[in-house]
């Protein structure tokens, strides 16, 4: 049986004199999409940093697909793909050039890569304008594209519908719900607890550097009394 | 396409759009626009002058003045009466700016072993070289005609007149020189305005660039997702600067033809085949500013490592500047060997300093410390490489975490 995608223990991290981190543990099982939440400065965008290779740790221990991200990062960046809140491309760089500048960093047909990319950002002719000529939303669906294009072992999307209408923000939790299977999973940060709900088939709540309590979303319900994860998520903050 | 070769085209790419081409190719060209400028004002110098004569006087000396004149100058007005106002009118509308006036006691006077006079109007539309060089053109002028005089009444031979022929042997440092001091230091003066100056450029607008292209990974937040990506940090690094250098290097190339295109214009000026440098003497301060270069676009990566913005990439050039304006300033007003060792050893330090006192060094033949020179600046560039590698290989350009240099940066910023 293959290792979970990712096993987080004991994560710790410090800024200076803030503890960001104090202890983080959680799972994210294969072909599943785990929702993890919380209020700003939750920690959220540390641990996924730190899960993407981006950040050290100060103590505890991240596997991702097995691989330990401080021994062995290259593996860590060949089984992940990472969209970060804020993220952008290349002014310089159409769409499509941008798709195949990612994908000529994976093994497999970048033709096709490129051919999955421009089919999940779904820009239409505008696929081959350049990227600085995008709008907000536009730029968010050809990220999201690039990152999902290239078939990750664990996809980490933090706000994927970030700045997307209605619309796009539906065709796009469509294409994150379909993607999970026995070889990859999600995992997903959102604000957006209805997002979070009908996406997640696990979700573990950060609050104040742990994670403080974890489950499905009918579990956390269930163990609140709440009618939706919203209303969890506010008893559990205060 | 290969990732790192991907990766350099993205570079190059990047610093090729107009907001950082522009000011590298605009330099030369500006330089080019001067050179020409100067080059347009050596060549109306370089024309008769045009020059009005209002001669009162027609007698035999007052006539040698006005052949002199008609020998050696365009006249456009040659007048016998009138006022000097009207003939300076007549000579301006026909193109000249000045009039001799020559009195009608003019021979008189000489005949009587006075001095003659003649009085020279001049018109000045603007107070420039060529306004105050043409005047200087008909002093000259009138100097001749003096000679001419003398030769006149005297009937002295050109030798009588000039019996001394001077030819001159200057040594400078112990280098042997068949020019005039004035021209050798002419030549270096010209040499040591300029030269450090385009040096200077090259290296501020080289750093400039990578520390952009590196602020803007992080205003077009970029970054986070290269870094995810399974490449090698030091293969961006590398990516980066071999990016940067090709375009260091059309900077280079820009700014040695410049220097080339000055040597040449000084040597053909003076005629002295000692003053001037050889090809490999070229090729020495190529190779000399290419690894400073190196040096710079790793050090202001490293320094874009801190940097969160555009704007606050421009302050951090700031110290990256200083550091090559301060043995730009050096060259230019004094010589380093005459310098004290404290304050010789404090701009050797700079490694920018080597490239901008290369040329100097080959005019007198001393290869050997240019060549130390570049040895320094190929272990200063390995050492910026090996810091910018380190600064990847942490999590420095994420969280632009400086330690106690975050201060300081904070204090630059501010």
């Amino acid at each position: 049986m293959s290792a979970p995608a990712v096993e987080v223990s004991g994560l710790q991290k410090r800024y200076g004199d803030v503890q960001a981190l104090d202890g983080v543990s959680f799972e994210v099982r294969r072909d599943e999409i785990f929702g993890l939440v919380g209020p700003n400065g939750a920690g959220k965008t540390t641990t996924l940093r730190t899960l993407a290779t981006l950040l050290d740790r100060d103590g505890g221990s991240v596997t991702v697909a097995g691989n330990d991200v401080d021994e062995a990062p290259a593996a860590v960046r060949k089984a992940i793909r990472y969209l970060p809140e804020e993220a952008g491309s290349y002014d310089a760089m159409t769409g499509r050039q941008f798709l195949a500048f990612v994908a000529d960093f994976y093994d497999g047909d970048s033709d096709a890569m490129v051919d999955r990319g421009v089919e999940v950002a779904d820009l239409g002719e505008r696929i081959d304008d350049k990227t600085k000529e995008y709008s907000k939303g536009m730029g968010r669906k050809l990220l999201l594209g690039s990152a999902l294009m290239t078939d990750p072992e664990l996809a980490i999307l933090d706000e994927p519908t970030s700045g997307l209408d209605v619309q796009n923000a539906r065709t796009v939790r469509g294409v994150i719900k379909e993607f999970p299977n026995a070889e990859r999973s999600v995992l997903l940060s959102s604000h957006n607890m209805l997002e979070v709900e009908f996406l997640c088939d696990r979700v573990g709540l950060l609050n104040e550097g742990e994670i403080v309590v974890e489950g499905t979303p009918e579990e956390l319900k269930a163990e609140f009394d709440a009618q939706n994860l919203e209303d969890v998520f506010v008893e559990v903050v205060q | 396409m290969r990732p790192f070769t991907r990766l350099v085209w993205k570079e190059a790419r990047e610093l090729l759009r107009p907001r950082y081409i522009l000011p590298i190719l605009m330099l030369p060209v500006l330089f080019i626009a001067m050179g020409q400028g100067f080059s347009g004002i050596e060549d109306q110098l370089g024309d008769e002058p045009q020059v009005g004569v209002l001669a009162y006087d027609d007698n035999e000396y007052a006539d040698v003045v006005q052949e002199t004149l008609e020998a050696r100058a365009d006249v456009v007005y040659n007048g016998t009466d009138g006022s000097p106002e009207r003939a300076l009118n007549r000579t301006t509308e026909a193109g000249g700016s000045a009039v001799v006036v020559i009195p009608d006691n003019f021979t008189e006077r000489i005949r009587d072993d006075q001095r003659g006079r003649v009085r020279l109007y001049t018109r000045v539309e603007s107070v420039s070289i060529v306004g105050i060089a043409s005047s200087t053109q008909v002093e000259s002028l009138v100097s001749e005609a003096g000679r001419n005089l003398t030769v006149a009444i005297t009937g002295a031979t050109e030798t009588e007149l000039d019996p001394i022929e001077r030819s001159h042997t200057t040594y400078v440092k112990g280098e042997r020189m068949d020019a005039s001091p004035g021209a050798v230091s002419a030549a270096f003066t010209s040499q040591f305005v300029f030269v450090p100056v385009i040096i200077m450029f090259a290296i501020v607008f080289s750093g400039q660039m990578v520390m952009n292209s590196m602020a803007s990974e992080k205003e077009n937040k970029t970054l986070e997702t290269l870094l995810s990506m399974p490449v090698k940090r030091r293969q961006i690094v590398a990516a980066k600067l071999l990016g940067g250098s090709f375009i260091g290097l059309i900077a280079t190339a820009l700014y040695t033809g410049g220097l080339a295109f000055a040597q040449l214009g000084v040597g053909a000026s003076f005629g002295g085949s000692a003053v001037t440098l050889g090809g490999t003497d070229y090729a020495l301060i190529a190779v000399s500013l290419f690894f400073s270069l190196v040096g710079t676009l790793a050090l202001a990566l490293a320094l874009g490592v801190f940097a969160d913005s555009q704007q606050g990439a421009q302050m951090l050039l700031l110290p990256l500047s200083g550091l090559a304006i301060v043995p730009m300033f050096a060259t230019m007003f004094t010589d380093i060997d005459t310098l004290g060792l404290g304050v010789k050893t404090a701009l050797l330090v700079i490694p920018f300093t080597h490239p901008i006192i290369a040329p100097k060094r080959l005019l007198f033949d001393d290869v050997g410390i240019v060549l130390v020179g570049i040895g320094y600046e190929v272990l200063f560039a390995v050492g910026a490489v090996w810091l910018v590698i380190r600064l990847f290989d942490s999590d420095r350009p994420i969280t632009g975490d400086a330690g106690w240099l975050d201060r300081l940066v904070g204090f630059v910023q501010r």
